[in-house]
């Protein structure tokens, strides 16, 4: 039987983890939530500093030197664009152009790069790397790492970071060093709020909790668990693997699979780089005949939702956490999608969705209706194809 | 820069038929040899004085129509009409002999089983049909299963499904049943005497990295026969190497270029797309298409690239199994070597033949080897099965001698004259098959022609058309359906696909 392990921060998470909320993630526990309600964690991401254990994440270590030349391959972005210090989100495709999986690519050095992921991926790097001279570690278990997000977390890492953190960008990273420990910052996180990732070795992994936690405490930091992330990470307009969309290496049947134009990846693609990459014939074929799904952000509107729950004499209700379940979207009396991951938008006080239409309702401004159950009963809420993301502070990229 | 049609890698004997028949068509071809002579694996070469051998082959013919189509016979090439005897050797030195004439043949047979001797002539006849049922299979291009496939795939399968029909619903059934059976119970279906059916069964072992109980050598029995046109070997007049020549000549004549000494190192691609070839001195020919004759693994993994090709394409031409297990020995004799004219056989039994294989199982030497030997004049030429291209001790760098040594001992036991009347010798290992005739692993059929590998699955499943992930680039080898064996199928069959 596979035993699911505690992360280096274990120790710490575990004595703040009053529900006993645990939840599996990627062979790990993690903490769902450290209080019983949510609400306090998730205002931390937006208004204050929180502190997520992120070390569940796959992570690979790519050196050598076709290391870029693997990544332009496997990737569909241009990893030769990419400079030192730079980090790429990005996605990967099997042949048929449909994804794999999603993760970030942080250039380390000219040669050294790491990718992260969702999901095992070393046999797919290795199929991958016949004919390079490269090297590929997984380095999962020996690398934590933490997130620290919200407009707030600046200010925390400024006081406890020996260089500044002033002057690092959006989606770039530096060497730094923290509580005493080298560590890797970067502008990074699944929040879409101004954000950081924290990346050291585990066994110095408590050292630099306690360092932010420590450094934190004038700025109201929280110890976050992923329930919360996953109601931000949804006002983001940000995806998960397995929930929004299903990898192409474990889907079942080929209409559960979804290529990055799907997903609203346009971005990410390079079809303009040179050579061979993984999924090129079929997405450069994609780009040309447009995809017929796309996913896409829905806002739900309360005056029609409150007027169905008024039918049976109940005010509107909504989900405390971000809800994954497909749920059925109509116009008309016919189905022409559905929504993956719907929340309460506490900020925006609003219910929002990822959704996944057919052509052409996954224009902007569409009307729709999404299903949802008023007192066991299916109806169908008035709704709305809006522009994702659906929360952007202007300090995320400031 | 001068460019062409289409540029041929290889000039064996796919690789020729391939740029005559487009030369024909009015093609600009240029033909591209690594070595100094063409032919690759169908070549009569000398290694010494007096001592000039067909280096690989025994024997073969191109399938007649190509032979017609191309005008061969115009350009010298003269086949035996005359079919030697197939002999298998006994201890007592009473050898069966399979002669060309099926009642001197029964009458052989007779000697080691009444009923097997009265069923040669029925086997003869059946053999025939599965014949044309392989040439015409071989004469197919394969659909790319499971990817489904177009309207003329599917028309080329049919007219094979109708081939195969016309030759009656129980012959039908019986080819059908014999593909994945074992040469054991092949031959077990229609022979008695364990001596008949080991001669006839080591027809299914030949050139190949199975026993006469692996599964499959059913079909690699029938494929064999087809392509000999029986069980001895039938041989060319001056040697094998003249069937190259002529192909050479047609080529030349219909105006295509051959260039020998000219080996390629890389195939151009551009955007998934193949645009020419990169020499070793690092000379660019460009070209329309390019036609690769060598096998798929070094094709694709050498001069493609892996990281040109998809992931699991490159897989999937990496699970290609090779394992070659095939060394020759030549001798040069005073002519005193006792042994008669014809295609002779150490295969005594079917568990010899088994116990032979094992030991390529467990990637060693035959002690007790499959030997099939033919002579032409002070010349005796043994195939020698089975030596494992990956060896668990030793390396062929010195393990040839032994080889050697086994052949000559194996054979003295039946022909006391031989070693003394030896002047000259030649042994090429697993290793030289690779380095001298670019067969990696040393596999003769650049891909064992197992059951795994055969027809639509050759050289792996969803590429049996000739075609490959990158444009403009086509296989023609011995690694594509049609090939395994000297016929010229591949070669004629990637010229219907070109664009």
């Amino acid at each position: 039987m596979q035993q699911l392990r505690n992360t280096p921060f274990h120790e710490r998470t575990s004595a703040l983890c009053q529900p006993q909320n645990w939840r599996k993630w990627a062979g790990y526990y993690v903490v769902g939530s450290y209080e019983h309600t949510i609400d306090r964690e998730y205002w931390a991401i937006r208004n204050s500093a929180a502190l997520i254990d992120v070390t569940p994440l796959m992570k690979y270590m790519i050196k050598g030197k076709d290391a870029a030349n693997l990544l332009d391959r496997v990737t569909t972005r241009n990893i030769h664009k990419m400079s030192v210090g730079q980090v790429y989100y990005t996605a990967w495709c099997d042949d048929e152009g449909k994804m794999i999986d999603d993760g970030t690519v942080a250039r380390l050095d000219e040669t050294t790069f790491r990718l992260t992921s969702a999901e095992p991926n070393l046999r797919w790097l290795m199929m991958n790397a016949v004919g390079f001279d490269v090297h590929i570690s997984e380095v999962s278990d020996s690398v934590a790492s933490l997130s620290l997000q919200g407009p707030n977390s600046r200010s925390v890492l400024k006081r406890v970071c020996e260089s500044d953190v002033e002057g690092l960008k959006y989606f770039r990273l530096m060497k730094n060093k923290l509580g005493g420990v080298e560590v890797t910052i970067s502008r990074t996180g699944y929040t879409g709020d101004l954000g950081y990732e924290i990346w050291m070795e585990a066994k110095d992994a408590l050292k630099v909790w306690d360092a932010l936690m420590e450094a934190g405490q004038d700025y109201g930091i929280t110890p976050v668990g992923i329930l919360a992330l996953d109601m931000t990470r949804v006002e983001a307009g940000l995806f998960m693997l397995d929930v929004d969309y299903t990898s192409a290496s474990h889907a079942w049947i080929e209409a559960q699979k979804s290529s990055p134009f799907e997903l609203g990846l346009d971005w990410t693609v390079a079809l303009d780089k040179p050579g061979y990459f993984v999924g090129r014939k079929a997405l450069e074929k994609e780009k040309k005949e447009g995809s017929s799904w796309k996913m896409v952000g829905i806002e739900i509107d309360w005056v029609g939702m409150e007027a169905l729950y008024a039918e049976v004499g109940l005010p509107p209700q909504v989900p405390g956490t971000a809800v994954r379940a497909s749920m059925p979207i109509m116009v008309g009396n016919v189905q022409v999608g559905y929504a993956s991951t719907a929340s309460w938008s506490p900020l925006l006080k609003k219910y929002i969705a990822l959704a996944h239409l057919e052509k052409p309702y996954y224009e902007l401004g569409t009307d729709v209706r999404m299903e949802i159950t008023v007192e066991h009963h299916r109806k169908h809420a008035p709704a709305k194809v809006v522009k994702l993301p659906f929360y952007e502070p202007e300090w995320k990229k400031k | 820069m001068k460019t062409y049609d289409t540029i041929i890698i290889g000039a064996g004997h796919n690789g020729l038929v391939a740029a005559a028949y487009l030369a024909k068509k009015g093609k600009k071809v240029l033909v591209l040899e690594r070595r100094d002579m063409v032919g690759g694996q169908v070549v009569t070469e000398s290694f010494g004085e007096n001592f000039k051998v067909d280096s690989l082959h025994a024997g073969g013919t191109l399938r007649p129509d190509i032979i017609k189509h191309l005008n061969l016979a115009s350009h010298g090439l003269v086949v035996d009409t005359v079919r030697k005897p197939f002999i298998s050797l006994q201890a007592d030195s009473k050898h069966l002999v399979f002669d060309a004439d099926p009642a001197k043949a029964a009458e052989s047979i007779k000697r080691f089983s009444e009923k097997d001797a009265a069923n040669w002539i029925p086997f003869l006849d059946f053999m025939n049909k599965v014949s044309r049922f392989v040439h015409s299979a071989n004469a197919a291009i394969m659909p790319r299963l499971p990817k489904g496939f177009n309207a003329s795939e599917g028309m080329a399968l049919a007219k094979l499904g109708i081939n195969v029909r016309m030759l009656g619903g129980k012959n039908m059934m019986r080819i059908i049943r014999g593909i994945p059976m074992t040469a054991d119970e092949f031959v077990d279906e229609w022979f008695e005497s364990d001596i008949v059916k080991a001669a006839v069964a080591s027809l299914g072992l030949h050139g190949f990295t199975l026993g006469a109980f692996g599964a499959g050598t059913g079909y690699t029995l029938m494929h064999n026969w087809a392509n000999r046109g029986g069980m001895s070997h039938v041989s060319v007049q001056g040697g094998i190497g003249k069937i190259s020549e002529a192909l050479a000549g047609a080529v030349r004549l219909l105006g295509g270029e051959i260039r020998t000494n000219a080996e390629v190192k890389k195939v151009v691609i551009k955007d998934m797309r193949a645009s020419g070839v990169v020499l070793s001195n690092g000379e660019e020919i460009s070209s329309g298409n390019v036609i690769s004759a060598a096998d798929p693994k070094h094709t694709f993994l050498s001069l493609v690239g892996a990281m040109e090709l998809p992931p699991e394409f490159v897989w999937n031409v990496q699970s290609i199994k090779m394992r070659g297990s095939v060394a020759k020995v030549h001798l040069l004799t005073d002519g005193k070597h006792g042994i008669p004219d014809g295609t002779v056989v150490v295969a005594p039994s079917i568990k010899y033949l088994e116990k032979a294989y094992d030991a390529a199982k467990y990637h060693q030497i035959s002690e007790k080897p499959y030997l099939e030997v033919t002579t032409s004049g002070n010349v005796v030429s043994i195939h020698f099965q089975f030596a494992a291209y990956k060896l668990k001790s030793g390396d062929w760098k010195t393990e040839g001698a032994k080889v050697e040594k086994i052949a000559m001992d194996t054979l003295a036991e039946y022909f006391p004259d031989l070693k003394p009347s030896i002047v000259n010798r030649k042994v090429l290992t697993p290793l030289d098959l690779e380095t001298t005739y670019g067969l990696t692993e040393g596999d003769l059929n650049h891909g064992q022609l197992m059951l795994d590998q055969f027809m639509f699955m050759r050289p792996i499943p969803g590429w049996s058309n000739h075609r490959t992930p990158i444009d403009n680039l086509y296989l023609c080898g011995s690694g594509v359906h049609g090939g395994g064996g000297v016929s010229g199928a591949s070669g004629r069959n990637v010229v219907k696909v070109l664009k």
